[in-house]
């Protein structure tokens, strides 16, 4: 009997385009730590075969496949078939919340943010000493991992802007909450009215985001269409530096880690090289970059619910800079910092910095 | 399978390695065929000494084995036809010995092929096969389906370069086959035996294969024909000629139309492309090989002829190609990806016969192929959800294996027998020959725990 499920009318004939060739083994990084063919693309399209023929039932028994997924899209890109397997993972996550089915850390994190405007549920966001919900042609929209848990790189962004003498303005932000569309909920509604409304009053053009997450959301989904008819643009910080002569260089071994929601979704790898190699002629690509890179692990809810495994991911990442001999580790994205940092082992002497945090670290130096 | 069963495999390789989940049991499931059966249970041994203890369990309590690389078969040799126990052999993955002063390495099987060659690449060194899955597979994989690649012509295939094996038998003793020299003349070739066993004589722990030097230098070249008789003609003379490129492949008319569909490339819809690639330590050397190649194609009035200057140019080159595998995949649901080898004159003749068939059983079966070892792919897609036109497919399977047959050619050049050939077994290999592989699999495995279903070593 066929069961119908909304990710099979949605995606039915990708999911049965997938011919088992097994090529996402070189690439999923989940796959990689754990050699556990049914955590791997392959592995997933064919459970999710058995599913939609109705042999078995989208159940708990799933969970630690289907939610174990960063959705870093190297799969994806690698696929002969052209099978965009995290679009289907965030689909069928769906299908299992509304079952009733899904991994107790997603479950949390949904209900703090019914309640909370962060997914940490902490207090009110810092204010960095700053003003907020200024006019201003500007707005900096930190996100949430940048105002709760990587708040010295973003104080140190920041100052770069001050730097620079950018009119901008910090707002009293909510979490984008598009990480909830991927992990089988929707996006929270009162939450986007917060940041339409808070961003709009300042009177921006432009909206910087430190976080590439917190960009794609507000870029690509339809409910913050608004800033693109009030005619705001939503630019990373990474395009927005690399228009910038900084006038500093360092003459440290410095390497990049391209974030997969920077990279491989958003397709933007070439202004974070041109801001590093300005300011570090000493540069180095890692053995696996651009559109080939590694996740470190973080993404698709992984590192709240499989924290061991997150960590391992993160490892293998850093084990690559260390084979490059680099002194310092750059990435754009708040979320990468953190959990490399996190996973970083004392024999391992390199910094990781934003770029922003590093450039302004060089100009505070000189 | 019983639990007090599962519990002793717990025990060899403890819990963290063993699982009855039915992720594990629908992922193990299936390779890259179209076959699919679930096993029982699944366990990733990590010593050799849990693969001994695994195989002395099984055979005591006569439950079934499949040992699995990266599940990349084509041929449906992971596939745990009976269900039973699948041993994959992933983590153990430790490249043991890089010894180029005695040219060899020693490996487990569970390394990938492409993780190797990371490692013998600065040293100049390659394991040539070059397999098109070679990102993912295994070693062991490699060894249990003797794997070939495009550079089968000049390098050969796994079979030229296995020495040595230890392998784990199937009452969990241990045999150490080969020797660790470039020459041996010693008793029966037992390593041999076992490349190309695909898991049913027992189970591979160790390997140790000779590797070559890789030439650093390639020249590339690329020849269109109007004419699949003249493609043909230039294939044999090019491979007579003395000059022996290092790959030289084919890619046929219901390939470009396939590739014209699905991307937008606009290739010359000629009946064949030939693209053949030299290989050397210096330009001249690479050049001097790929002017003669360049001169057979226009001799046999190749439309048009195409040089790379650079490496840019060549993977240009290579797009038709290289390309290829990924547009098929695209076609429809299902595919079955062919490999028959014929004797290298006997390829246009293939060619044609593969058309006709198509149009006989109004199937769309692009080829491309090595046409420089006479081992060609051809790729039939479908959709698996008709039983109509599963059925056709079968037929048309059918029918081109009696044509191979035919032709001097065989089942499989690279890709091995498992369930997809093994009812054409009897079609290549004499009621002799077959009784002694019997005998051979008896001999080893008298109770026919090891991959049992395979090249058709029951039957009979």
């Amino acid at each position: 009997m066929e069961t119908t499920y909304e990710f099979a009318e949605k995606f039915r004939d990708q999911v049965l385009r997938c011919s088992s060739c097994g090529f996402c083994r070189a690439v999923c990084p989940v796959f990689g730590i754990t050699k556990r063919p049914a955590f791997n693309a392959r592995g997933k399209m064919l459970v999710l075969k058995e599913v939609m023929a109705g042999n078995i039932p989208l159940n708990d028994e799933l969970i630690e496949t289907l939610f174990q997924c960063t959705t870093c899209a190297a799969c994806a890109n690698n696929c002969p078939s052209g099978v965009n397997v995290p679009e289907i993972i965030k689909s069928v996550r769906k299908d299992m919340v509304h079952l009733g089915t899904c991994h107790p850390a997603f479950v949390g994190m949904n209900q703090v943010l019914e309640t909370s405007p962060n997914i940490y549920g902490e207090p009110g966001p810092p204010d960095f000493e700053r003003e907020r919900n200024r006019k201003a042609q500007y707005v900096f929209f930190v996100g949430c991992v940048g105002s709760y848990r990587e708040e010295e790189a973003t104080e140190e962004t920041l100052a770069l802007l001050d730097r620079q003498q950018v009119d901008f303005t910090l707002i009293d932000e909510a979490c984008c909450s598009g990480v909830l569309e991927d992990l089988g909920y929707t996006i929270q509604k009162n939450h986007v009215q917060t940041n339409l409304d808070r961003i709009l009053a300042t009177g921006c053009r432009t909206v910087l985001t430190g976080c590439p997450y917190c960009f794609r959301t507000f870029n690509e989904k339809p409910e913050y269409a608004d800033l693109k008819k009030q005619r705001i643009d939503v630019v990373h910080i990474s395009q927005f530096l690399s228009d910038i002569d900084f006038g500093v260089q360092t003459d440290k071994k410095v390497t990049y880690h391209d974030p997969c929601d920077l990279g491989r979704h958003a397709g933007i790898y070439e202004e974070p090289r041109k801001t590093i190699q300005k300011i570090a002629s000493n540069f180095v690509e890692l053995p696996s970059n651009r559109a080939n890179a590694l996740c470190c692990g973080a993404g698709g809810g992984v590192r709240g619910a499989y924290a061991a495994n997150s960590i391992a991911m993160a490892r293998r990442r850093l084990a690559e800079v260390e084979a490059v001999g680099a002194d310092v580790l750059l990435t754009e994205c708040n979320s990468c910092v953190h959990n490399l940092s996190n996973a970083k082992l004392r024999a391992q002497k390199f910094k990781i910095y934003t770029t922003a945090q590093f450039i302004n670290h060089l100009l505070e130096e000189a | 399978m019983d639990r007090n069963v599962k519990e002793s495999l717990k025990e060899i390789v403890g819990a963290e390695n063993f699982s009855d989940s039915l992720i594990d049991l629908i992922a193990y499931a299936k390779d890259a065929s179209e076959y699919r059966h679930r096993p029982d249970a699944a366990v990733w041994p990590v010593t050799t000494d849990q693969v001994s203890a695994l195989l002395k369990l099984a055979n005591q309590e006569k439950f079934t084995i499949v040992p699995r690389g990266a599940g990349t078969s084509l041929a449906g040799l992971a596939v745990p036809e009976r269900g039973g126990l699948i041993m994959d052999m992933g983590r153990m993955d430790k490249i043991l010995e890089i010894n180029i002063e005695d040219r060899l390495v020693v490996v487990q099987p569970g390394v990938v092929y492409a993780d190797l060659d990371k490692k013998l690449s600065p040293h100049g060194f390659s394991f040539p096969p070059d397999p098109a899955s070679g990102s993912v597979c295994t070693l062991g994989g490699n060894v249990a389906t003797n794997a070939g690649g495009i550079k089968g012509a000049k390098y050969g295939t796994t079979k030229d370069y296995v020495l040595a094996l230890e392998v784990v038998l199937a009452d969990g003793s241990f045999m150490r086959t080969g020797s660790r020299c470039m020459k041996t003349s010693s008793g029966y070739d037992m390593t041999r035996l076992f490349v190309g066993s695909e898991g049913t004589l027992g189970v591979i722990t160790e390997i140790t294969l000779k590797i070559n030097p890789k030439p650093p230098l390639l020249s590339t070249a690329m020849a269109m024909f109007d004419d699949l008789e003249d493609a043909g003609r230039a294939i044999s003379q090019i491979m007579h000629s003395g000059i022996l490129p290092c790959a030289l492949e084919i890619v046929d008319q219901q390939t470009l139309k396939a590739i014209n569909q699905n991307t937008p490339l606009n290739l010359p819809e000629v009946e064949a492309i030939l693209l053949a690639e030299t290989d050397g330590y210096t330009r001249e050397e690479t050049e001097y090989q790929i002017d003669k190649v360049v001169e057979i194609f226009q001799r046999n009035r190749a439309s048009m002829i195409r040089r790379a200057d650079n490496r840019q140019e060549a993977e240009t080159l290579w797009t038709a190609r290289k390309t290829a595998y990924g547009v098929m995949a695209r076609i429809n649901n299902n595919l079955f990806v062919e490999d028959l080898a014929v004797p290298m004159s006997k390829v246009p003749e293939m060619l044609r016969a593969i058309s006709d068939l198509a149009k006989k059983y109004n199937l769309v079966i692009p080829t491309v192929g090595h046409a420089g070892d006479g081992n060609l792919h051809p790729v039939i897609s479908f959709d698996g959800t008709k039983p109509e036109e599963v059925h056709r497919v079968e037929q048309a399977s059918a029918e081109l294996f009696e044509k191979v047959i035919r032709l001097g050619g065989t089942l499989t050049g690279e890709h091995g027998i498992g369930l997809a050939k093994a009812r054409f077994m009897g079609m290549e290999h004499d009621a002799k020959s077959m009784e002694y592989m019997r005998g051979i699999k008896r001999l080893f495995d008298p109770n026919n725990i090891l991959n049992p279903g395979k090249m058709a070593l029951e039957a009979g």
